[in-house]
Order: C-alpha cells, then sequence, then structure tokens
C-alpha cells in the first residue's frame, strides 16, 4: 500500500504542475486553452527523444522546457488573430494535430508504441528509496513552480495579467501590450507543464501518444475547476482529490471484475461527471480565488 | 472527375448536418458547443440499437433523431443555460465535460471495436461507369434535402424569421414580444436532430464506433468557423469547402513534385489540412468568409 501512495503522491505533484501552468494561463490571464496538455506531450517526447540519444538529464529537460516555449509562443501570436471561443477551438485542434504527428511520424516519436527503455533516474538505489527519491524531485519541482508562480502573481505582471482577464481594454490604457503579455504568459505556463511532462517520462520509463489525447487536458480542467479558478492552493486541493479518484478508478477492474473497456469508461465518465458536478454547483471551485479588496 | 464530385459531395453531406445545426445554435445560445459533434455519435448508436432491436433502419433512424433533439433541448436547458450565466468559456468548459460522459456512456455499454447497420446488400447504381452505393446516394440525398428545408424554416417561417431577429438584436427581439426560449427550444432540438441524422448517415457510409464524434470535432468546427459561427448556409458552404479540400488532399497524386512516381498525401492529416485551411482563412478575415455583421472595434 505503501507503495502506492507514494506513486499516487508522485502523480499528484506532476499533475499538479501541470494544472498550475493551465491555472495561470486560464484563470489569471483569462486565456481558454483547450490543448494545454500538448505543453506536456511535447515536453514528455522531447524528453524522451533526448534520453534516446543518450543526453543528460538537464539536456533533456532543457529540450523539453525550449520545445514547449515555441509551441507557446506560436500558440499565443495566434490568439492575437482570434477571439477567446475561436481560439479554444484552435488550440483543441493544435493538441489533436500534434498528437496525430507523434502517432505518425514512427521514425521519431515510435509511433503507436512509443518510446519504451528509457533509463529510469535513480537506479542505482535500492527499490522503496528510488521511488521515495523521485518523490522528492518532484515534490522539490512542485515547491519551486508554486513560489515561482506566487511571486509572479504578486508582482506588476501578475496584476497586468488579471487587469487584461477583467478589461483588455483598461490594460491597453495602463500601456501593456496584451500580445506581449499573452505571450509572456503563455511561456510561463507552458514551462512547468513541459517539466512535469519530461519528469513523467522518466517516471514511467515510456511516452506514448496516449500523453496527449484530450481527455488529459479534461482532467487538467477538473483539477483547476475543482480547485478554484485563479487559486493556486486550490489547484494543489484539486489535485489530491483528482488525482486520487483517478488512481483508484482503476480497482474496479479488479474488484467488480468489469472488462477494460468499462474501466477506461469510468474513468473518463468520472472525470467529465466531476467537472459538470463542480460547474454547476461550485463554480467557483473549493478555494475560490480571493480577490483583493480596494484599500 | 465523376467519381471525385461524388466523394466531395458524400462527405459534404455528412459534414454538413452536423456544423449547420451548430452554426445555428450559436447564432442563439453564443457559446460553442462542443458536445454537439457527440449528439452524432449518440444517434449512430441509438439508430443502430433500434435496428438491433427490430425495427427497420428509417423507422429506428427517425426514433434516434426525435431522442436526441429531445436530449439536446434537456441538456440545454437543465446544463448550458445554467452554465452560461458565469459566462461562455464555463459553458465551453461544460459543454466539454458532457461530451466526456457521452464518449464513457458509449464505451461503457457498446464497447470500443466498430460496429456496421445491417443492410440489405443491392447492386451498386453505375453512374457513367462510376459505382454508387445506395447508402452513399441516399446521404447526398439527405444532405441536400436537409439544407433546402432547413432554409425554408429559416427564411420562410415565423420561426426563422424569429430566430433570425433574436439573433441579430435580442434586446429588440425580446421586446417585440417573441418567446426567446420558445424559439431556442425548437432550434436546438432541430439541430439535435440534424446532427443524429449526419452521425446516422455516417454511420451508414463508414462505420458506427465511439470515436465517430471526435473525429468529426476539427472538421465540423472548421467547416462552421469558415463559414462564420451563427450563419447557417455560411456553414453549409464551409463544409463543401472542407470536403473539398480534404477530397483533393486524398486523391491528388504529388508525385511530380517530389520527383517519384507516387506520392500520395498521407491520409492521417487530413483533418490537419481542413484546419489549416481554417487558419489561414481567420488570419485574412477573423470571423469567417460569409460574415455580414458589422462590428465596432
Amino acid at each position: 500500500m505503501s507503495s502506492f501512495l507514494i506513486h499516487l503522491l508522485t502523480l499528484v505533484c506532476l499533475y499538479a504542475m501541470m494544472a498550475l501552468g493551465l491555472n495561470l494561463q486560464a484563470g489569471y490571464a483569462g486565456m481558454v486553452n483547450f490543448g494545454f496538455i500538448a505543453f506536456a506531450g511535447l515536453g514528455a517526447y522531447a524528453a524522451g527523444i533526448a534520453s534516446q540519444l543518450g543526453w543528460p538529464l538537464p539536456a533533456a529537460l532543457l529540450l523539453a522546457l525550449a520545445a514547449a516555449a515555441v509551441l507557446a509562443v506560436a500558440t499565443a501570436r495566434l490568439g492575437r488573430q482570434l477571439s477567446s471561443d475561436y481560439w479554444g477551438i484552435a488550440t483543441l485542434a493544435i493538441a489533436e494535430i500534434l498528437r496525430t504527428v507523434a502517432l505518425n511520424e514512427s521514425w521519431l516519436t515510435g509511433g503507436a508504441q512509443g518510446i519504451g527503455g528509457i533509463r529510469p533516474l535513480f537506479a542505482d538505489l535500492p527499490s522503496p528509496w528510488r521511488d521515495l527519491a523521485f518523490l522528492a524531485l518532484a515534490a522539490l519541482c512542485l515547491a519551486l513552480v508554486y513560489g515561482g508562480y506566487a511571486r509572479i502573481i504578486h508582482s506588476r505582471f501578475g496584476r497586468a495579467l488579471k487587469v487584461m482577464r477583467e478589461e483588455t481594454s483598461l490594460a491597453v490604457c495602463f500601456g501593456y501590450d496584451p500580445v506581449s503579455l499573452k505571450m509572456r504568459a503563455s511561456v510561463a505556463a507552458a514551462l512547468p507543464a513541459a517539466l512535469a511532462g519530461g519528469l513523467l517520462t522518466y517516471y514511467i520509463s515510456y511516452v506514448g501518444p496516449d500523453v496527449m489525447v484530450p481527455s488529459e487536458t479534461f482532467a487538467l480542467w477538473t483539477i483547476v475547476m475543482v480547485g478554484g479558478l485563479g487559486s493556486n492552493l486550490g489547484v494543489l486541493l484539486g489535485g489530491l482529490l483528482v488525482q486520487s479518484v483517478y488512481s483508484f478508478a482503476p480497482f474496479l477492474k479488479d474488484w467488480l471484475g468489469v472488462s477494460s473497456d468499462l474501466a477506461g469508461a469510468v474513468r473518463l465518465g468520472l472525470v467529465g461527471l466531476m467537472l459538470l458536478a463542480c460547474l454547476l454547483w461550485r463554480p467557483r471551485g473549493l478555494l475560490p480565488e480571493r480577490l483583493e479588496a480596494l484599500s | 472527375m465523376l467519381q471525385f464530385l461524388l466523394d466531395v459531395l458524400i462527405r459534404t453531406s455528412d459534414l454538413l448536418l452536423v456544423s449547420v445545426g451548430l452554426s445555428t445554435l450559436y447564432s442563439l445560445i453564443r457559446f460553442p458547443n462542443v458536445a454537439h459533434v457527440q449528439y452524432a455519435m449518440l444517434g449512430a448508436f441509438l439508430s443502430l440499437a433500434g435496428q438491433r432491436a427490430g425495427l427497420p433502419l428509417g423507422l429506428a433512424a427517425a426514433l434516434s433523431c426525435v431522442l436526441v433533439g429531445c436530449l439536446a433541448v434537456l441538456l440545454n436547458i437543465f446544463v448550458f443555460m445554467r452554465l452560461l450565466r458565469s459566462g461562455s468559456a464555463v459553458a465551453m468548459i461544460g459543454s466539454l465535460a458532457v461530451s466526456l460522459i457521452a464518449v464513457a456512456l458509449v464505451l461503457s455499454t457498446a464497447g470500443s471495436r466498430p460496429l456496421q447497420y445491417t443492410q440489405d446488400i443491392s447492386a451498386p447504381l453505375t453512374l457513367d461507369g462510376v459505382a454508387v452505393s445506395s447508402a452513399q446516394a441516399g446521404s447526398i440525398a439527405c444532405g441536400a434535402l436537409t439544407l433546402l428545408i432547413f432554409s425554408v424554416l429559416l427564411y420562410r417561417t415565423n420561426l426563422g424569421r424569429s430566430m433570425r431577429a433574436l439573433a441579430s438584436n435580442r434586446a429588440l427581439a425580446l421586446a417585440s414580444g417573441i418567446d426567446a426560449n420558445r424559439v431556442t427550444n425548437l432550434i436546438t432540438f432541430a439541430s439535435g436532430v440534424l446532427a443524429a441524422l449526419g452521425g446516422t448517415m455516417l454511420g451508414l457510409t463508414e462505420s458506427v464506433h465511439v470515436n465517430l464524434g471526435n473525429n468529426l470535432l476539427i472538421p465540423v468546427f472548421s467547416a462552421a468557423i469558415l463559414g462564420g459561427l451563427g450563419n447557417p448556409l455560411g456553414a453549409a458552404a464551409g463544409a463543401l469547402l472542407i470536403a473539398l479540400a480534404e477530397t483533393l488532399v486524398i486523391n491528388v497524386d504529388f508525385g511530380s513534385l517530389v520527383g517519384r512516381s507516387m506520392q500520395f498525401f498521407p491520409v492521417a492529416y487530413v483533418s490537419a489540412v481542413s484546419f489549416l485551411i481554417l487558419l489561414v482563412t481567420l488570419m485574412v478575415r477573423p470571423y469567417g468568409i460569409f460574415d455580414r455583421e458589422v462590428r465596432r472595434v
């Protein structure tokens, strides 16, 4: 049981990092991104490919970060042309196209089979310590991201993002350029997602096109909406709740003896139901964003 | 050449049924309902269930259309209208959640294997040397007929006039005594019926499977956005354009360009093509090709 708990906590850390990124982009900057998983997926693939080429860990993670940053700038520049509804659809389509590329360009990504046999981190440590060391690394990264975001949000840049979210023309009047704000927010949101994606690749020693399926994006959205859009503490809580439900769903297969199709359906359905119930009855999440009062 | 034209028409009528409903509904509820493509998937499966229960296919399809139409209305009243109060982005996320639940329901009851309708095997019609199966001919006829009925509904009846009034100036339409809820419900019902019909047609010409809705997502939204979301006839033209591009890309031999004898475009990227067309169009015309609304900046 304790090794399952370590596994669960590691996943919570990794997915909470991705969800924090989504929260910065969607919650603070107001950019409704439905293809957010593309950043994590790109990071995961970059790490996988780099480690296949024999690159060391820091270089592989740097490649992951660089790839996601390029994608973030490209999608944010697209936002200059489109209104927000149209942009949401466009990001969904971009993520789907990237997944199609991952599925079909076997020479680069291993196709549907993905890239397996990636050398795990801390391979020299004995069994329980290896997982614990990875958990510590993931938790450290999560803490760094959380702290970094707290600084960003309370800086001038963070306040400018909120002004842009509420009233874009007011931000323009203050002399901010919305395109530049959106671009910087997107890059800041994409980096932790790519880092988490890269770490996930090392954690499960595998990367395949399944990391980029749209339902993963909605799982991230569920984490953010359950916790509270625009509230980083809420996102941590949401990550814990959603990932627990998500990780316990496969046990249904053993307990009830249902087919794997049904177990997959239960996972999807649970995410959908949680998201919908939360939107209908707690639209601001469990820990809503605290709006600063005028002093 | 005739084969090419037929392929375009079949694809157009598949996309058209779903994208016209999506676009019309957008003009009333003002958020892109992502779950709309799943109505097509549900419609295809309900027709299949009806047929398995012993109904003739026509009756099963009609029943499934009515059921999906009612489902669309119920979802609209109890879910989307409530979510819209918190904004269009929230409603859109809600529609994604609804489509996840729809996929999960179908996956758990029907499994992930593709299924087929039982059809009488009849000799295909032959037109000038090109074979057309009766399902394909039916699909084209259905698309054309629906477009005709729908444009009559929109431009010749009171319901259509009320709908267009609501879409162009909601406050004025309400002030002149139009019952907004009734119009919205009727149009939602009609768009659900169209989506179910489109899904059933797609199931007839291809197969019925759980990813039917997800595969429609990019081409249908590309068609609807190309035509300008909220413009039904524009969506039809958008569907034609997307179908034309997809078929062109599949059939053209790029061998002479890359110096090989045969080089076709990889089929897996066909949906990417429709999306690329969409992107390029939106760069030039940010609200679609056929948008005539005047907007103040």
